[in-house]
C-alpha cells in the first residue's frame, strides 16, 4: 500500500497586521508499487511517434528503436497502443478500426507491436493536436483504466495546425491522460511542446542526438511503470475569508497549479498532480488572511493529498501573530530557496524569449539575474547550462554578456531545463 | 512536523491498560497514572480512565473535561464538544476550526470544573502566554455550604515543566484535603487545628508531587505556587505558598468587609510590609518574584495558614496572579464580583466571567479562578 507523509516548512510568526503566510509542503510517497498492479485498476500507455517527412531516415530509425525500447518496458497486463503522427494521426498498433483501441500486453502483443513499429515510414506534416485527440479517444475506448500515460516524440514545429487548433485539442484531453514530451533535434518549438506537457502534467526535454532516444524512452516508460498510485489530488483548505494567492509545485520542477483549481467544497480547492511513484515533491502555498490580534493563533491552510476520494495525508500551515521581531523577521530557508528557484525559472525563460525576439538588452538583464540566482541558490546545473549561452563576468552581481554564437541545442537545453529545481536539504 | 490523517480520528484515544495492570499513554507508551489527564512524558491528552482506582468518590476524582455536568456516583459524565469560539463552526480533529481556522484551546489551555452546584473553577492560558502553567483542582459535596476544597497552583514560567508541576501539585493537594475528614473532634479550635494541619500536609504532598512528576537534575527545577481553601459549613481554613491568593468576598451590602485572607510570599509583599504603597510595589521591579514556592529547589514549602468564620453570604475566591494583577485590592474584587455575578449566584458563570474580564484587560498571564458560594 502506498504511504504518504507530509512535512511543512514555514515561519508561522507574523508581525502585527501581517497577512501573508508562505509555506513549503513536502509530500513523499513510498511503497507505491507498479502501475496497474496495485488492484485499483489497470494502467494504459500510448507511445506517440512523429513520423513526419522531416524525421528522415536516421531520426526515424532511431525513433523505431526508441519506441521498441519503450514497448519492452511495458509490464504484462498494461493496456497499450502505438500511434504514428503526421498531419493526421494513425493507430499503428493494434490494427483495429472499431471497439477497443488498445490491447493488454503479453508476449504476443509485444511481438506484434515490434512488427508494427518496424513498418514506420517518414512522410507527411505535423499536427500534434490530432495525435492528442486520437490518444484521448483510444483511452476512452477502454473503460476502467485507472492510470493513463503517453509518451510523445516530435522533431519539428506544428506546421499543419493553427495554435488555436492545438489549444483546443489540448483542452479536449486535459485530465484524460498524462503526457511526457520529448523533442529530438533543434527544429521544434520548446514553448509549443511545453504547453502540451504542462497541461497534461508531464515533462518536456530535448534529445539532442537521435541515438540517445532509445535510452530516454526506456527510462520514461520505466518511470511511468513504477508509478503505482494512479491519481492523486493536492487539496488546499483555507479558512473562510482567506485567499489562496498561489499554489505551485516547486520540486522537482516548477509548475504553477493555481489556475488548475477545481472546487472540492466551498473552502477547499483541488489541484491535479497525476500519478505518483516512490518520490517526493515540494509545493509552495501562499495564503492571505485577515490579520488577528497579537498572541492569537490561526490555521492558514490545511494541505492534503487525496487518492481517489480519500484524504491520505494532511499537514497544517499555521499563523501566529507576535510582537517579537526576532521571530517575525525570519524567513524560512526553504521558502526563500524555492521563491528564488521560481524566479530563476522565470528569468531564464524571459531572457531566452527576449533574445529570440532580438531584445538583447532585456535578455542580458534577465539572464544576468538568472546567473545571480543560480549562484545564490547553489543550482550548479542551471549555472552550467547558462554558461553555454552567456559569458559570466561576475555571478554575484549578475553581470553577463550574451555569447555571439550560441549552439541552438544549448539554448533549447537551457529552456527545457529552466523549470528544474534543486533542493537545499542537507 | 509530520501529520497522518487516519480514518478513525473521531474519538480521542484512551490510556491503554497494560498486562501488569498499569496504564500507558496511547501516544508515546510511557506509563501513566489512572487519575492523570495528560501524559507526563509527551504531554498528550488522555481521556478519562476508569475512576475508582484511587478509592475516592467519583465527584472528587473527576478528570478534566471541556464542560462538566454535576454528577453523583451513578450518573454518566457528559462531555460536550464546544463549537468554535470565533465563528461557531465545528472544531476539526486537528484542533482548529474547520470554517475559520481559529485554534481551539486544548483542554490544558482552558478548562472548567464544577463538582457541585455551589463550587466551580476556571483555568485559562490567557492572551499572551503560549502554555497554560496554571492549574486548579476543586472538590465539593453536593449539599451547599457543606464541604469544599479549592486549590490553585501557578507554575513559575522560568522553570521547565511547570505546567506539569502545577497540575500534579493542585490535584495531589486536593486529593489529600478531600481524604482528610476530621470527625469526632471536640472543640472548634481543635477542628481548626486539624484542618490547618491537613492544609500543611497537602502543601507537603503537593511539593512531593512536583518533584515526582518533573525531571530531576535540571538547572531550572519545575516550581509552582500553592493556594488552598477548605470550606466546612461556616469555617474557611486557608493556606498559601507563593503569590496565589485566597480572598473572602462578602456580597455587597451584607456585613463584613472583603478581605485578602492570604499573604503573598513575594518581593512586592515584602515591600508593602515596609510601607511602599501597594500599586507601586506590585508594578515595580521584581514585583512577581516569589520568595517561597513548591519544587525541588524550594527552601521552605510550609504554607502560611489561617482561618475565618463566615456568617454572611459571599464568595470564597482562590485565584492566581493572572486575575489579581488587574484587581489586587479586595474591595476592587468585590466590585468586580458584584458586577459580574449572576442573580442565581452561579459560581461557574462567575468564574468564567472573571477569566474573560482578565483577558479583556490584557490577559498577560495564565488565569485561574476557584469559587465557593457561601
Amino acid at each position: 500500500m502506498a504511504e504518504f507523509t507530509a512535512e511543512v516548512y514555514q515561519n508561522e510568526f507574523l508581525p502585527e497586521g501581517g497577512t501573508d503566510v508562505n509555506a513549503i509542503v513536502t509530500m513523499t510517497c513510498s511503497g507505491a508499487g507498479s502501475a496497474g498492479q496495485t488492484g485499483s485498476g489497470d494502467a494504459g500507455e500510448i507511445i506517440i511517434v512523429d513520423t513526419s517527412g522531416s524525421m528522415g531516415r536516421i531520426k526515424l530509425e532511431a525513433a523505431k528503436v526508441a519506441a521498441a525500447a519503450a514497448v519492452d518496458q511495458i509490464i504484462d497486463g498494461t493496456w497499450f497502443a502505438v500511434v504514428a503522427g503526421t498531419h493526421q494521426a494513425y493507430l499503428a498498433f493494434p490494427l483495429v478500426r472499431a471497439g477497443k483501441g488498445m490491447v493488454q500486453m503479453d508476449s504476443n502483443a509485444r511481438y506484434a507491436a515490434h512488427q508494427a513499429i518496424s513498418q514506420f515510414r517518414a512522410d507527411g506534416g505535423t499536427a500534434m493536436g490530432t495525435w492528442l485527440a486520437l490518444a484521448g479517444r483510444l483511452f476512452d475506448s477502454v473503460p476502467g483504466l485507472a492510470q493513463r500515460h503517453a509518451i510523445l516524440l516530435t522533431d519539428g514545429e506544428n506546421h499543419n495546425e493553427t495554435p488555436e487548433q492545438l489549444t483546443n485539442a489540448i483542452r479536449g484531453v486535459t485530465g484524460k491522460f498524462q503526457c511526457d514530451c520529448r523533442g529530438v533535434g533543434v527544429d521544434w518549438q520548446v514553448a509549443e511542446v511545453r504547453r502540451i506537457a504542462q497541461a497534461l502534467l508531464g515533462s518536456v526535454d530535448i534529445i539532442p542526438e537521435p541515438d540517445q532516444m532509445g535510452q530516454v524512452f526506456a527510462e520514461l516508460m520505466q518511470q511511468s511503470m513504477s508509478r503505482g498510485v494512479a491519481d492523486a489530488q493536492l487539496r488546499v483548505w483555507a479558512p473562510q475569508g482567506a485567499q489562496v494567492l498561489f499554489v505551485r509545485q516547486v520540486s522537482p520542477t516548477v509548475e504553477d497549479l493555481t489556475s488548475r483549481r477545481v472546487e472540492v467544497n466551498p473552502l477547499t480547492g483541488g489541484y491535479p498532480t497525476g500519478s505518483w511513484g516512490d518520490e517526493s515533491r515540494d509545493y509552495h502555498v501562499s495564503v492571505r488572511l485577515a490579520a488577528k490580534g497579537l498572541g492569537q493563533e490561526q490555521l492558514a491552510a490545511r494541505v492534503q493529498l487525496a487518492v481517489g476520494d480519500q484524504v491520505v495525508v494532511q499537514s497544517l500551515v499555521k499563523a501566529k501573530w507576535s510582537d517579537d521581531e526576532g521571530l517575525t523577521t525570519r524567513i524560512n530557508p526553504e521558502v526563500a530557496h524555492y521563491t528564488g528557484q521560481t524566479e530563476l525559472a522565470e528569468a531564464i525563460q524571459e531572457g531566452l524569449a527576449a533574445k529570440a525576439a532580438g531584445d538583447d538588452e532585456t535578455a542580458t538583464m534577465k539572464l544576468g539575474r538568472a546567473v545571480q540566482l543560480a549562484a545564490e541558490t547553489g543550482n550548479e546545473e542551471a549555472t552550467t547550462r547558462l554558461r553555454k549561452v552567456v559569458d559570466i563576468d561576475d555571478s554575484e552581481t549578475g553581470t553577463v554578456r550574451l555569447k555571439r554564437a550560441v549552439d541552438k541545442v544549448d539554448e533549447m537545453a537551457l529552456d527545457t531545463a529552466s523549470t528544474k529545481t534543486t533542493r537545499i536539504r542537507g | 512536523m509530520t501529520d497522518h490523517l487516519t480514518q478513525s480520528a473521531a474519538a480521542p484515544p484512551a490510556a491503554i491498560p497494560q498486562a501488569d495492570g498499569n496504564l500507558s499513554c496511547p501516544h508515546c507508551g510511557a506509563e501513566v497514572a489512572p487519575q492523570e489527564a495528560f501524559c507526563e512524558a509527551c504531554g498528550g491528552a488522555l481521556t478519562p480512565t476508569a475512576a475508582g482506582s484511587t478509592g475516592q468518590p467519583d465527584e472528587m476524582a473527576a478528570p478534566i473535561e471541556i464542560t462538566r455536568s454535576i454528577k453523583t456516583e451513578d450518573e454518566e459524565t457528559v462531555v460536550v464538544a464546544r463549537p468554535c469560539a470565533n465563528c461557531g463552526g465545528v472544531i476539526g480533529a486537528d484542533g482548529y476550526c474547520e470554517t475559520c481556522g481559529t485554534k481551539a484551546p486544548t483542554e490544558r489551555d482552558h478548562y472548567t470544573e464544577q463538582p457541585a452546584l455551589w463550587v466551580a473553577a476556571c483555568c485559562d492560558v490567557g492572551v499572551r502566554h503560549h502554555r497554560n502553567e496554571d492549574a486548579t483542582a476543586v472538590a465539593a459535596e453536593p449539599t451547599p455550604r457543606s464541604r469544599a476544597v479549592l486549590v490553585v497552583c501557578d507554575g513559575v514560567s522560568t522553570s521547565l515543566d511547570s505546567d506539569v508541576a502545577s497540575l500534579a501539585a493542585a490535584r495531589r493537594a486536593r486529593d489529600v484535603l478531600v481524604a482528610h475528614r476530621p470527625a469526632g473532634l471536640g472543640t472548634p479550635a481543635s477542628r481548626v487545628a486539624a484542618i490547618t494541619g491537613a492544609v500543611v500536609k497537602a502543601a507537603a504532598e503537593a511539593n512531593a508531587a512536583v518533584i515526582e512528576n518533573t525531571a530531576p537534575g535540571s538547572d531550572n527545577a519545575a516550581s509552582c505556587t500553592f493556594a488552598a481553601a477548605v470550606v466546612e459549613a461556616d469555617l474557611v481554613v486557608f493556606g498559601n505558598v507563593g503569590d496565589s491568593r485566597v480572598y473572602w468576598i462578602p456580597d455587597a451590602g451584607s456585613s463584613g468587609n472583603p478581605t485578602e485572607l492570604s499573604v503573598d510570599d513575594s518581593v512586592a509583599q515584602a515591600r508593602i510590609a515596609m510601607g511602599v504603597p501597594r500599586a507601586e510595589a506590585e508594578t515595580g521591579p521584581q514585583a512577581h518574584a516569589i520568595t517561597k514556592w513548591l519544587g525541588r529547589d524550594s527552601p521552605d514549602f510550609v504554607p502560611r495558614t489561617g482561618s475565618i468564620g463566615v456568617t454572611s453570604p459571599g464568595w470564597v475566591l482562590v485565584c492566581s496572579d493572572g486575575l489579581w494583577n488587574y484587581a489586587s485590592e479586595a474591595t476592587a474584587l468585590q466590585s468586580l464580583v458584584t458586577e459580574l455575578s449572576t442573580p442565581d449566584a452561579d459560581p461557574l458563570a462567575l468564574a468564567v466571567a472573571l477569566v474573560d474580564w482578565a483577558k479583556s484587560r490584557g490577559g498577560k498571564d495564565n488565569i485561574s479562578v476557584a469559587l465557593a458560594r457561601l
